[in-house]
């Protein structure tokens, strides 16, 4: 009985870790010059270098892409978000429910909506956003930002994101990549793509 | 909630009519302790290596003042040799936690710090946590569940499987919860650290009812907390420590008889306690009210006010509603705010929060006015060019 229970586990887990490791069909490339829409949105870029974008999605209305792995080097793509909606999907809407966007949400609000989301989210409790300026994001008066923050493996990151607010929906990209080395490395690529974003 | 508030009565007024109970003695400490046989040596080298990686995180808070400030409570609790074997560390999170592990690692949290009222409150929790230590209760647990590292192993395995970094951290945390259920002690060890941890602080110069007293604190947060939720009941096992740490009235209740009647007349060390926390409080309520829990931060902040509403905690409370967002919030907000900056009229932070949650409310003039104080106060702040941009913004309606 002990043996057939141990069987049946080890047959459980490895039916789990089947379900995880098929990246193959998982994910999708995107490549140089093509125009690639945004989370099934209005929003398009044209990516100047081939980017991959992961099928697991933070929520219905984001996306994420990368070049050399999420943990390395991660561009989240957030588009159309709603008033009453969170960034993140909620894993559990009582227990651990998410700051939303509101129909009075201003652009200096936005580095909050997002720090409380990746705190809520991730567990972390060290983050800080270290600057902000207004910019310009699909052609709309935006919010530039760059934050740092410590997630649970202990690697201190660097993050940029840039928002803007049209109407009463959010649209903002972030890029998050470790302070050692790796944010300077493909931070420009990240510009690059923001700077090829346009709104239908 | 009134059914806690009743027994919070019970337990501090009757306390000492609970069955009596003999009070709690210490056993005889044995010095400088070194690991003996297979399991013990080998949870000390595994344990060395978790201390090397925690002194060098980033989310350790590095101030030496602070650190020796704890280490001085944890000494008067349970006398200068025992504490001899305890390294501290401060972690920097907005949980109520702490814990040791078999080496004498002691990791202290800063939600606990956050709400301790006073230096008896965190020599209970230090000194219940000690006892887990010196009757090497994991020691225990630990033979007991050695099955628990079989699933750390597929753990490993999986986390390698999975093709995403967010698929990867949910593996991670099943490593932290397979912890969580090593280092969850039986009910009967619970007793031993609660019995020892109250004869320490019978023993010490601190005011021993403050064992029972955070105990009812800590679980009327909760009640408060799931309630803000909207769950009808405590959500107990949600909450690090509570989880391992089940609370039931009836322990706060023991607790509460076995302390020394004599000793409630003692000093719970409330002003020295404040002095020194003092510098982090505001860090420590930011980060709080940034968990997104309302019900109990809202509790944290009133707790703390019991002793004297200060700048930071008005501000902190209007961060914390002006982040909630609803109209009305807004609204308490902006007074809550113009409290802080009553008591300190150089609180840059508060003018911004203030106006931000003016102009939500309509209120464009005084919105403006609050955001050229903020610039005149703190020109160089990150979002100081934003602030700039609002405030264009408001001119531009205005014309």
């Amino acid at each position: 009985m002990k043996h057939r229970t141990r069987i049946a586990s080890v047959l459980f887990i490895m039916g789990i870790a089947g379900t995880f490791s098929n990246p193959a069909s998982a994910n999708a490339l995107k490549e140089a010059g093509k125009v690639a829409l945004v989370a099934k949105t209005g929003m398009s870029v044209t990516p100047p270098r081939a980017w991959n974008s992961l099928a697991l999605r933070p929520s219905k209305n984001a996306e994420i892409w990368t070049l050399d792995g999420e943990q390395l080097n991660k561009v989240t793509f957030f588009a159309g978000i709603a008033s009453g909606v969170p960034l993140y999907k909620e894993r559990n809407k009582k227990r651990e429910s998410l700051p939303k966007m509101r129909a009075d949400t201003l652009l200096v609000d936005i580095p909050e909506l997002l720090e409380g989301t990746i705190r809520g989210y991730n567990n972390v409790a060290i983050f800080e956003v270290t600057n902000s300026m207004p910019a310009k994001f699909l052609g709309k008066d935006a919010i530039q930002f760059n934050y740092t923050y410590t997630d649970n493996d202990q690697l201190p990151r660097l993050g940029e994101a840039v928002a803007t607010i049209v109407g009463g929906k959010l649209y903002m990209v972030t890029f998050e990549a470790p302070r050692l080395h790796y944010f300077k490395r493909t931070v420009e690529d990240y510009r690059r793509l923001v700077a090829s974003a346009s709104l239908k | 909630m009134k059914k806690l508030v009743a027994s919070i009565c019970l337990i501090t007024s009757c306390g000492t009519s609970i069955k009596a109970e003999p009070l709690p003695t210490l056993p005889p400490y044995a010095g400088v302790y070194q690991p003996k046989g297979v399991d013990e040596i080998g949870l000390w080298q595994e344990d060395d290596e978790d201390e090397r990686a925690l002194r060098d995180s980033s989310v350790i808070i590095r101030d030496e003042k602070l650190t020796a400030y704890l280490k001085e409570v944890l000494c008067r609790t349970v006398g200068p040799e025992r504490c001899e074997s305890v390294r501290i560390y401060v972690l920097k999170e907005s949980v109520f936690n702490a814990s040791m592990s078999p080496n004498g690692t002691m990791r202290i949290f800063t939600g606990l710090l956050l709400r301790c009222r006073n230096e008896a409150e965190l020599a209970a929790v230090l000194g219940h946590e000690f006892g887990h230590f010196e009757q090497r209760h994991t020691l225990k647990e630990f033979k007991k569940k050695r099955s628990a590292t079989d699933a750390l192993s597929w753990a490993a395995v999986l986390a390698a499987a999975a093709s995403t970094y967010q698929g990867n951290s949910s593996y991670s945390d099943l490593r932290y919860s397979v912890y969580g259920e090593l280092y969850r002690y039986n009910r009967d060890q619970e007793r031993e650290a609660d019995r020892l941890g109250v004869a320490y602080l019978n023993r010490s110069d601190l005011r021993p009812q403050a064992a029972s007293e955070i105990w009812v604190n800590q679980m009327a947060e909760i009640t408060v907390s799931s309630q803000a939720k909207g769950f009808k009941k405590p959500q107990f096992n949600k909450v690090a420590y509570t989880a391992s740490h089940p609370p039931h009235l009836e322990r706060a209740a023991t607790m509460a008889a076995l302390a020394l009647p004599e000793g409630n007349s003692r000093d719970d060390g409330h002003i020295r306690y404040q002095n020194a926390i003092r510098p982090w409080l505001a860090q420590f309520l930011d980060d709080q009210i940034k968990v997104g829990d309302f019900g109990a931060s809202e509790y944290i902040i009133t707790s703390l006010a019991q002793s004297g509403w200060t700048s930071d905690l008005w501000h902190a409370r209007g961060e914390l509603f002006r982040l909630r967002g609803n109209p009305r919030d807004h609204v308490n907000a902006v007074d809550f705010y113009r409290a802080a900056i009553a008591l300190d009229p150089l609180k840059a932070e508060s003018y911004r929060g203030q106006g931000l949650s003016l102009m939500k409310t309509g209120q464009r003039a005084e919105a403006a006015t609050a955001f050229n104080r903020f610039l005149e106060l703190k020109p160089d702040s990150q979002d100081a060019s934003m602030v700039k941009m609002l405030l264009q913004s408001l001119a531009e309606v205005k014309s």
